[in-house]
């Protein structure tokens, strides 16, 4: 070895090393930061306010100054955005990978893909507008709402459906696809009972994605309904509250150290709930690959 | 009959994007038509005044996203190359996982530790309101980080498993792999990485809106304020200010839609590349 | 080209000038031939002599990889009468239902043992639980299979080793109650043991079964051959008489000879 190309090897190596001692920091920094400054706002007012808990969630008693809203906000909007997205992304990815062929599957494929590249900003605006649309023509009463931005949160994500579930499909074993024909099944046989149980694993990597981005966004709720204090959502339209816009606007503009505690702690329960969602996700992904593998739920 | 639905389901994806065209044409054809075209190409942005210059914005979001390509890239480039080799084997695994979990928070939530913890930082050691172009870049950078060292780590895990074995039969260390043979098999892979993260840098709304100072002006310095296409696009719908100035979002948005599509008119031909090579 | 089988059993399978290609290159050219009823009938001959493709035009899975050509005619001879596989009106799953394939390895679907079994029942001929039930059980007895895993139904089948994932896949495409069943070299990947199992089961099933195998090995289409054919570069089959397969030496020759 030269030593002109030990020095590359030496700086390669230092600077390897530097990049992920300082990576590694950031997400231990951010985290004790989030803890740290949360701390005074962890109570059940935190979530609640003044409104006594049950009362909240079982009666529909109205909540000020509590995270509560703010958190079926954002559970419904994953929930309302995923049922849109998954059986319109999954459909599509099936279709990508066996039924297109030629042209059309590239052209379509072309259109996803640039799909994912949309800065979300933009499918906000696409929403409002499209809001502005509707008023003009067939409602006039029409509103921003928990639909309007689930349906934009749906366009977001479903990208991800499409892709994941296209590369799970077409990276499945070509055996298989021969093994169902030779039973006895149909083309659409082996692709429904055969091919999609088989890339299940493939196409809910694609969903958690799906969920985790839903969850997140901020962008498209902002331009799409989501406001500071609008209560328990209670309607598709009308306006509502999300935790990623909660954070956002209290980051700018708080009034008192202690909604600023609150903006940090609304950090940590939204990372929470995103992962008690992935939890979900997961659980009835066991429960449908066990039913998959062995005829029956047990 | 399945085929069929599942036919209208891929066209409903597909027609989702030209919808968003579609609808960013339609609603900038006011600025087409009315002959401001030429007033958005100025250098100021004051509705005000009916003055609807958008070019700041185009500069600022430029003036952001390269910037955060040159510190997020290598230092991406770096940590992969550890995970790849240049570090031990047992710490991989950890790793990708922490990359993994830096990529599932929520952009907000980096913002917002950012604005209290690095803007006070360059408030105090150096001079301004903290809100700047600096600050932007550097959590921007945090920010698509992760995402590209994902992106990279596919490609060399493609790569060494195909030269992986035969490297080490030939009695290359790991991190001689990586240097000698993966980097330089794994151009295009890099390519893309960039310009999938260029994509992200571009179109973030969030950071810029956040910590960048959203003053519509050319930054003279770091510690300047700027306002990004994406910032701009989200403060004046909404702030409501005037519907006259809606135009120019479109207009706006549309700029960021073509740059979007160059971004991939250029990995869709990277991709074709990678394919036909190796076959 | 003509073949010379005397007629012993009737015909089971009648291939008449059939000719097939893959993106215009031609694999099987004019090929003529009259598969008894019974068997095994074995199919001889060397790597790319089409040996594979023939088979696979009896139960048109050459359909299912690309840009597959066939021209000619396949009849066979089901419920005592005679079908013709590629008519317009003969769909190919009713057909793959009537006649079985055990493919060179052995390819268990990733479900449990029992599941590999039901699901072609379930889907394929829409049987109901109970019925499918004492299907699945017949067929893993016919194979010689259920007391090995008759506590261990709900298994994954990858935890079976390879002579038993073969057996599993014959049991699975035996439940289906074909009539003709086509072996593609079913003990290429097993170890002896385990093919001298699968062996004594085809000597079983071929009183039930027309069974048409695709080998390699000359010494097994010795030991359990009832007739046997040499293809040639996809255009040229040969019958080889009784006492040529019968006798060890005589068979090795007139391999050498033909190919």
């Amino acid at each position: 070895m030269t030593s002109k190309s030990s020095f590359i090897d030496k700086t390669a190596m230092a600077g390897s090393w530097l990049s992920t001692l300082l990576t590694m920091a950031v997400p231990a920094v951010l985290l004790a930061f989030l803890l740290h400054r949360s701390m005074p706002a962890w109570s059940v007012s935190l979530f609640f306010g003044e409104t006594p808990p049950l009362d909240a969630m079982l009666h529909g008693e109205p909540v000020f100054d509590g995270i509560w809203p703010a958190c079926v906000g954002t559970v419904a909007l994953v929930a309302l955005s995923t049922l849109i997205a998954i059986p319109l992304g999954v459909a599509s990815g099936i279709y990508l990978a066996e039924y297109a062929h030629g042209r059309l599957g590239t052209l379509f494929s072309f259109c996803v893909d640039m799909l994912a590249g949309i800065p979300s900003v933009l499918i906000g605006l696409f929403g409002f507008s499209l809001l502005l649309l509707i008023r003009k023509t067939v409602a006039p009463d029409a509103n921003t709402g928990l639909l309007l931005s689930a349906l934009c949160l749906a366009i977001l994500v479903l990208p991800y459906l499409v892709s994941t579930t296209r590369m799970s499909i077409a990276g499945l074993p070509s055996e298989l696809r021969l093994t169902g024909a030779s039973l006895g099944l149909s083309h659409n046989q082996v692709v429904g009972r055969i091919l999609l149980p088989s890339a299940m694993p493939g196409i809910f990597s694609g969903v958690i994605l799906a969920i985790g981005r839903a969850a997140e966004d901020t962008a498209v709720i902002l331009l799409t309904g989501a406001v500071a204090n609008a209560g328990t959502p209670g309607s598709l339209t009308g306006n509502y509250e999300a935790l990623p816009f909660f954070i956002f606007y209290l980051s700018a503009e708080h009034q008192s150290p202690e909604e600023l505690a609150q903006a940090f702690a609304a950090a940590l329960v939204l990372l929470c709930l995103t992962g008690v969602m992935l939890g979900f996700a997961r659980l009835l992904q066991a429960r449908l690959d066990q039913k998959w593998k062995t005829g029956h739920l047990n | 009959m399945t085929v069929r639905l599942l036919h209208c389901a891929a066209a409903v994806s597909a027609l989702s994007v030209l919808a968003i065209f579609g609808f960013l044409l339609w609603f900038s054809l006011p600025v087409f038509q009315g002959g401001a075209l030429a007033a958005l190409f100025s250098w100021h942005w004051r509705p005000m005044q009916g003055e609807f210059g958008i070019l700041p914005m185009i500069a600022g979001s430029l003036c952001l996203a390269l910037p955060t390509m040159l510190i997020a890239f290598p230092v991406a480039l770096g940590l992969c190359a550890f995970i790849h080799g240049m570090g031990p084997a047992w710490a991989a695994r950890p790793l990708i996982g922490m990359v993994r979990f830096m990529t599932s928070i929520p952009t907000v939530v980096y913002g917002l530790v950012s604005v209290f913890l690095l803007v006070p930082l360059l408030r105090s050691s150096l001079s301004g309101s903290g809100f700047s172009w600096l600050a932007a870049m550097l959590t921007l950078s945090l920010l698509v980080l992760p995402t590209i060292v994902l992106i990279l780590d596919n490609q060399f895990r493609m790569i060494q498993s195909e030269i992986g074995l035969g490297a080490l039969a030939l009695g290359l260390t790991p991190a001689q792999q990586l240097l000698r043979l993966t980097l330089p098999l794994s151009s295009r892979g890099l390519l893309m990485a960039a310009a999938l993260g260029f994509g992200r840098a571009i179109g973030d709304t969030l950071i810029p809106l956040m910590l960048a100072g959203n003053a519509p002006l050319l930054p003279h310095s770091l510690l300047d304020s700027i306002r990004t296409l994406t910032s701009h696009i989200a403060l004046v719908v909404a702030t409501d200010s005037q519907s006259a100035a809606y135009s120019s979002l479109f207009a706006c948005g549309l700029i960021l839609f073509i740059a979007s599509f160059l971004v991939n008119l250029g990995l869709h031909d990277l991709r074709n590349v990678r394919r036909k090579g190796h076959d | 080209m003509e073949n010379r089988t005397p007629e012993l059993n009737p015909t089971a399978i009648r291939i008449e000038n059939l000719s097939i290609s893959f993106d215009g290159r031609h694999v099987v050219s004019g090929l003529n031939l009259k598969i008894p009823q019974g068997g095994p009938t074995f199919l001889l001959g060397r790597s790319g002599s089409g040996k594979t493709t023939l088979l696979r035009a009896i139960n048109r899975l050459n359909e299912c990889l690309p840009g597959c050509e066939t021209n000619g005619s396949v009849s066979l001879k089901l419920d005592g009468e005679w079908q013709e596989a590629y008519a317009p009106g003969m769909h190919a799953e009713d057909l793959r239902r009537r006649v079985g394939m055990v493919f060179q390895t052995p390819n268990v679907l990733p479900l449990s043992i029992e599941r590999n079994i039901s699901l072609p029942l379930e889907v394929a001929l829409s049987m109901p639980r109970a019925e499918s039930n004492a299907r699945v059980e017949q067929a893993l007895r016919d194979v010689h299979l259920w007391d090995e895993v008759k506590d261990r139904l709900t298994a994954p089948s990858i935890s079976l080793s390879g002579g038993q994932q073969q057996r599993l896949c014959l049991a699975r495409a035996l439940a289906l109650q074909p009539q003709i069943l086509l072996l593609d070299e079913p003990t290429a990947s097993l170890d002896f043991k385990a093919a001298q199992q699968i062996e004594e089961l085809l000597d079983e099933l071929k009183a039930r079964y027309t069974l048409v195998v695709v080998s390699h090995s000359l010494g097994q289409a010795h030991r359990i051959a009832e007739h046997v054919f040499v293809l040639r570069d996809g255009n040229r089959i040969d019958a080889l008489p009784r006492q040529t397969f019968k006798d060890k030496d005589m068979l090795l020759a007139a391999m050498d000879e033909l190919i």
